[in-house]
């Protein structure tokens, strides 16, 4: 089985939100939904990009958990907080660059992306991108994301995919707006 | 461990040891001992039957001495730990380490279903925990100096004398029968819930989630047919029966600081972690550099970025902050903002609702 990476397109959003019911749905989130979608210039127009745990190689949530309670899978998903091992400090939520984990008051415990684990531990995309209608959340090879990289790069500095604009190397890689660059999509 | 840091005085105690895992363990054994020599009357009261349990115990002590001072050793675990000792008497620890520790309200938020079978499993380890322990380093047992009148002995006082017969002395014989059911039914409801549930069928494994049920099943229900067969067969396999049990009971004791099982020791650090946000919470918050509200105590996101500063991480944003000292939608905001070059953190809109109903 082809390792894949969830690659994330984000000017290609919408703002349909589907991939924020269709987590709520996932075997072990619980009806509860761990990503965003945020209006870019709420005030202006419609332009929506979606936000959520790009699963970090050296997760900074994992390091600032006193209990050890973040997992990381084999597959490299950065996993929600054990149940039994959580204390509910919320030092995850502070340490998160991208302020990912959520907290449930109520349970005393963090919750947060896992790439539904069930699925993508077996080859199947996550419900995110299973579920995108606009090509946004794409659940691709290796070799179709170098394939991405290399149809975005301008040689201009101003391309796409992550690092250097994220602040460590992540699993999920994401692509950077094309409007930026220049180029128009045909869909 | 300590030495880099922290100055030792040349006559400290702590000189007398080779490392605190050494340290640990010595005044482990001598309370034990020192415990076990007054509880039993200067050890003419010890009740040899027992002896796998104490050195099962003493072995337990090892791996759990092993795990937790290196589990401690870890740079945010040891912040909870020193400044959630300094925090330990605040007026609120009871009721905390009360609905944490003893009657789990957060379970009971996860659903009813799993508080009942943690609070029959949790609460029927502890008992025969209670019971177990002080029988098997001498610390409690039973004298019958008048024929049908057992004296309680604990910690070498006379406590009482109940008739042999009588309720008191039912519940102490029948304590670990008791307790034995509670953890069958307990690990029973866990067990169906792992085979039933689509949730807990997601990421649950054999080694980690299944076996230690398994193992307080083995315990409960071979100390269960112990007593069956010295009630109903007059003791007929009772020496093979108390072995297997025995060897049970000593593999999960080893086996207790490394899995799943952990929790159970560890558990009470949710108390010092509740009692560091609400007292430093209480002390000062931390602004958000962008919007202004107060989101975590100023002393938590400093420890935080002391943690992170640690681990060779440093958010430090050309913009002037570091990212710990902006709030959650502000830093999902400010992500935005760097993806699309807008900034979308300095738009003055509370963000839209992001929690689906599933």
């Amino acid at each position: 089985m082809e390792k894949k990476r969830l690659y994330i397109e984000l000017e290609n959003c919408i703002g349909c939100r589907s991939c924020l019911a269709a987590c709520t749905q996932c075997g072990g989130h619980e009806q509860k939904n761990r990503n965003y979608v945020y209006d870019v210039n709420p005030l202006v127009n419609r332009q929506t990009m979606p936000l959520m745990c790009l699963h970090c190689v050296d997760p900074a949530c994992a390091r600032s958990c006193p209990a050890q309670a973040i997992q990381i899978h084999e597959t490299g998903a950065v996993l929600s907080a054990l149940t039994e091992k959580c204390i509910g400090c919320q030092n995850c939520t502070i340490a998160c660059p991208y302020g990912i984990p959520k907290f449930d008051e109520e349970e005393n415990l963090m919750y947060k992306c896992d790439l539904c684990i069930d699925r993508t531990k077996d080859g199947i995309p996550p419900m995110c991108a299973s579920v995108c209608p606009s090509n946004t959340l794409q659940w691709l090879t290796e070799e179709e994301i170098a394939e991405k990289q290399q149809m975005h790069d301008l040689g201009n500095d101003k391309w796409v995919t992550s690092m250097p604009y994220l602040e460590g190397e992540t699993n999920v890689k994401v692509n950077l707006p094309g409007i930026l660059q220049g180029t128009t999509k045909l869909f | 461990m300590e030495e880099t840091n922290v100055k030792v005085s040349k006559n400290s105690i702590n000189n007398a040891f080779a490392s605190h895992f050494a340290k640990s363990m010595f005044l482990a054994v001598s309370g034990i001992v020192i415990l076990s020599f007054i509880g039993t009357r200067m050890f003419t009261h010890v009740d040899l039957n027992l002896y796998g349990y104490m050195v099962g115990t003493i072995v337990f002590l090892g791996g759990f001495f092993y795990r937790f001072i290196a589990w401690g050793e870890r740079p945010p675990t040891k912040i909870i730990i020193k400044k959630g000792i300094k925090l330990l008497f605040r007026k609120s620890t009871p009721k905390t380490s009360a609905e944490h520790l003893a009657t789990y309200r957060f379970i009971w938020n996860r659903g009813i279903y799993r508080w009942t079978q943690h609070v029959l499993i949790g609460w029927g380890c502890i008992v025969s925990c209670f019971v177990t322990f002080p029988l098997v380093f001498g610390w409690m047992y039973f004298t019958m100096a008048e024929s049908g009148y057992y004296t309680i002995v604990f910690m070498g006082i006379n406590l009482m004398t109940v008739p042999a017969d009588g309720i008191i002395a039912f519940f102490s014989y029948n304590a670990l029968n008791f307790s034995a059911i509670s953890v069958i039914i307990g690990v029973c409801m866990a067990l169906y819930r792992r085979l039933k549930n689509m949730q807990a069928r997601a990421d649950q494994n054999f080694l980690y989630d299944f076996m230690p049920l398994y193992l307080l099943l083995i315990i409960s229900v071979t100390g269960l047919i112990l007593t069956f067969m010295n009630v109903f067969l007059h003791g007929a396999g009772h020496y093979a029966m108390s072995l297997i049990h025995q060897y049970s009971v000593i593999v999960t004791l080893i086996y207790l600081p490394f899995g799943k099982l952990a929790h159970i020791p560890f558990r009470p650090l949710s108390v010092f972690a509740r009692n560091y946000r609400e007292h430093y919470g209480e002390k000062s918050m931390k602004e958000c550099k962008v919007c202004g509200t107060g989101f975590v105590s100023t002393e938590q996101s400093n420890d935080v970025i002391d943690v992170l500063g640690k681990n060779d991480m440093e958010f430090n944003m050309k913009d002037g902050f570091n990212l710990a000292e902006l709030c959650l939608p502000c830093r999902r905001k400010y992500r935005i903002a760097r993806f699309s070059g807008f900034e979308t953190h300095k738009v003055p809109v509370k963000e839209a609702n992001q929690n689906a109903k599933g």
